[in-house]
């Protein structure tokens, strides 16, 4: 990569799908104590659901290996739910609801010193951001931070590794670590993602 | 009565005289044919009756009920307050101008732990007075513990004060049928149900959310409608509405159980003074407590339990959009 140049992206992003917590209904036992064991009037399972979410970032080379990058991307995720243990009725799944997401991240880029063929550089990307989700009908917004690591590759379409005006495509792989947003756990989240983009060398 | 003509005594639990579609079955008084909720316009003053009850002295329900009108005065997101004015020879039931809490010895009524009147002027819905009556025919107990085989005085008072406050009966909970054609509580969600816990437990001394959901709606704090979310829907059975189905509304975040009925022939609920956020709906026939506990009129209760199709989200300061459930004959 030539140095102080800047790099512009635009992909899509897929998302794993993950569990974001479970519940039970419950109400108080008819028994004695001071704390007798809850009833369980039914049970819910949350995950949200694999979404793709379209991707914009811009980044500029610090040195030919090193590079610091931004952007963000937009998806519509959806939150379903599954009951069971209701005695009333059978275990079903729900719909839920679908969900607004926006992420702006920031991260560093790191192309590695080998080369896989003449237009192949591979590359380690870490970075974290800033996660908006806005329930159905955009009438609450929750808010956490995603982190990411992940491991991907440059391939070059035109032009080559230090040349200017190049383009091609650049995927990658990363584990996250979302904090915060929907959860009904509150808790700490590990979810998969692929990246595809293309990206033109200025 | 010396006033009938402006006065009326209230009966708890009509359904013509529960507010319309707002949230929770309160209780009403119509004033020039409008319902208004009955609430308490200042701190609610009280009298405690010095009679007994076996064991339990008179003093010893002014301190069961000076615990449980703390309970009430304790709910953050309220402003309900209590005044004690004194005990008094006097018992619960005298048209004396005195809102009056205490026990009377009504061996007729044997499932009948208590119960709360009103008297109230119909032209303008203020409560001139408000008496509890306990059935002295009960063994109770003020035992912090709670005592076996004995009815926990706390509990049953903390249920009446409800009443007291404006509230009418949740439905949250579930019953079973015993062999003697009596219904037994398995659990509840409120201690506004209107069936008491075994004797024994003491379960019911701490408000539940649904408890604190309905006083917030009848005494919201200041700041409570902006910081509070609503739900609103309608029920549907064969494409037509329907009156009386509960509709319970759990909070994955918080697992906190907050139910209310749709209250009129189209049937539409609402639910408010939620925690906002998404939730879970649930829509049940009442069968689980005795319909006149709620509804002094006839209602559906052939009806599947039903999970409405989506997520609905209470948004803060405003109410979501309206879900139309549909229920399947059983």
């Amino acid at each position: 990569m030539r140095p102080h140049r800047l790099v512009l992206e635009g992909g899509v992003v897929w998302s794993g799908g993950y569990a974001i917590g479970d519940v039970d209904a419950r109400l108080r036992r008819n028994a004695t104590g001071s704390t007798p064991p809850p009833f369980t009037l039914f049970s819910a399972s949350s995950d949200l659901s694999r979404a793709a979410s379209v991707s914009a970032r811009i980044g500029f080379t610090l040195t030919p290996s090193l590079a610091i990058e931004g952007g963000g991307s937009f998806g519509m995720p959806r939150v379903g739910y599954a009951i069971s243990q209701d005695p009333e009725v059978g275990a079903q799944q729900i719909d839920g609801e679908q969900l607004t997401q926006y992420f702006v991240d920031g991260a560093l880029v790191w192309h590695l010193p080998m080369r896989l063929g003449s237009r192949v550089r591979p590359l380690v990307v870490g970075g974290g951001g800033y996660l908006r989700q806005l329930h159905e009908a955009r009438t609450l917004a929750e808010t956490g931070q995603v982190f990411y690591g992940g491991v991907g590759a440059r391939y070059w379409i035109r032009g080559g590794l230090g040349t200017a005006r190049s383009f091609g495509v650049r995927g990658d792989v990363r584990a996250n670590l979302r904090r915060g947003g929907i959860d009904f756990e509150d808790q700490a989240r590990v979810f998969p993602t692929v990246a595809v983009h293309l990206f033109l060398s200025l | 009565m010396t006033r009938a003509p402006r006065l009326v005594i209230a009966a708890l639990l009509i359904v013509g005289f529960t507010s319309p579609v707002s949230a929770y079955l309160k209780l009403g008084a119509s004033v020039g044919g409008r319902v208004v909720d009955v609430t308490w316009r200042a701190p609610v003053p009280y009298f405690v009756s010095d009679a007994d009850a076996g064991s339990v002295s008179g003093a010893d329900l002014r301190g069961a009920v000076a615990r449980a009108a703390a309970t009430w005065q304790a709910v953050p997101s309220a402003t309900v307050r209590f005044e004690y004015q004194g005990m008094t020879a006097a018992p619960p039931g005298l048209v004396d101008g005195r809102t009056t809490i205490g026990f009377l010895d009504r061996p007729e009524l044997d499932r009948v732990l208590g119960s709360t009147s009103f008297l109230i002027d119909t032209t303008n819905g203020a409560i001139v007075e408000a008496d509890v009556f306990l059935n002295a025919r009960f063994a109770w107990s003020v035992s912090a513990e709670g005592t076996p085989g004995r009815v926990d005085l706390e509990s049953v008072v903390l249920h009446e004060l409800g009443h007291l406050l404006g509230l009418g009966h949740s439905a949250l909970g579930e019953t079973e049928l015993t062999g003697s054609g009596v219904r037994r509580v398995i659990a509840s969600g409120a201690v506004m149900f209107p069936i008491s816990m075994s004797a024994g437990t003491i379960a019911d001394r701490v408000l539940q959310a649904d408890d604190i959901a309905g006083i917030s709606d009848l005494y919201p704090a200041a700041g409570q409608v902006a910081a509070t979310g609503g739900i609103t829907g309608r029920v549907t059975k064969n494409g037509r509405g329907l009156l009386g189905a509960h509709v319970v509304a759990l909070n994955p975040e918080t697992g906190a159980l907050v139910g209310n009925f749709a209250l009129d022939e189209a049937g539409v609920f609402s639910i408010i003074r939620l925690t906002p956020g998404p939730y879970i709906l649930r829509v049940e026939p009442l069968d689980d407590a005795e319909v006149d506990s709620f509804f002094s009129t006839a209602i559906d209760v052939d009806f599947r339990v039903t999970y409405a199709p989506r997520m609905v989200v209470a948004p803060r300061g405003g109410s979501s959009s309206s879900i139309e459930i549909k229920v399947l004959p059983k």
